[in-house]
């Protein structure tokens, strides 16, 4: 299992942009992408779970990685969200 | 032709299911929303409406399962499991609210035909915005036979999408 901590950087939150730019990365991958954030879990292939999650600028979310591929998700998914 | 039978009856025995208009307007297909994330359909596939009117209502009956704070965008997960995502305008998070109002929170219950949002249309159009708004059903591979009715003027609650 792999984790990522990440801080909401986007002043809007994870809207439908920044949480699209997840989820098409998730999907590229066989493990499972988790995201969490106040006591919330966010199935990171379902665009409604990760928007769902209503998380703001400042909060930090955990992503979890689990399965054959976790090594290349996780590098993935944090180069995709330190780009924005 | 077992997945196809499980399909069928998932489908409630073949019968189609229907979003309905959650706002007036000028049906059209998403490839004429002058953003990329909805055109190529990167968040599914969908249809979009240039409103006529300032006000969105429940397309369907499900779970109000996302109403962002800023209001700009509202998900429904209708109770037959399709997630229909309303994104009023292009980058109207940045508003921040202003121009909207509520009137339901994430997570109630919706019936469809409710009123979920409120929007100053002429207010935000003369501060620069495009007020298209796509109608998204976020969960498109569970729908492969999907069909959009797009190409004219709407009413609220007219069908729009065949799931």
């Amino acid at each position: 299992m792999k984790e990522y901590r990440y801080v909401v950087e986007d002043p809007m939150g994870l809207h439908a942009r920044p949480a699209s730019v997840i989820f098409i990365e998730a999907g590229k991958y066989t493990c499972s992408i988790e995201a969490d954030w106040n006591l919330q879990k966010a199935d990171c292939k379902s665009l409604l779970a990760i928007m769902g999650l209503g998380a703001k600028k400042g909060d930090e979310v955990i992503f979890r990685f689990e399965g054959e591929d976790e090594d290349a998700a996780y590098y993935a998914i944090r180069s995709v969200l330190d780009k924005k | 032709m077992f997945e196809a039978w499980k399909k069928y009856l998932k489908k409630g025995g073949g019968k189609k299911e229907e979003i309905l208009a959650p706002v007036e307007g000028l049906a059209v297909p998403l490839s004429e929303v002058k953003d990329p994330a909805f055109s190529q359909e990167i968040l599914g596939k969908g249809m979009a409406i240039i409103p006529s009117k300032g006000r969105i209502v429940a397309p369907v009956s499900g779970v109000l399962s996302v109403m962002f704070e800023t209001m700009h965008a509202v998900s429904i997960t209708a109770d037959n499991g399709a997630e229909v995502m309303i994104h009023v305008g292009l980058d109207t998070v940045q508003l921040k609210g202003e121009g909207f109002q509520s009137f339901k929170k994430q997570g109630e219950r919706v019936k469809e035909g409710e009123l979920l949002l409120e929007f100053d249309l002429e207010g935000i159009q003369a501060k620069g915005y495009d007020l298209i708004t796509p109608v998204i059903i976020l969960n498109t591979m569970e729908y492969p036979d999907m069909k959009c009715h797009v190409g004219k003027q709407i009413m609220e609650l007219e069908p729009i999408i065949e799931l």
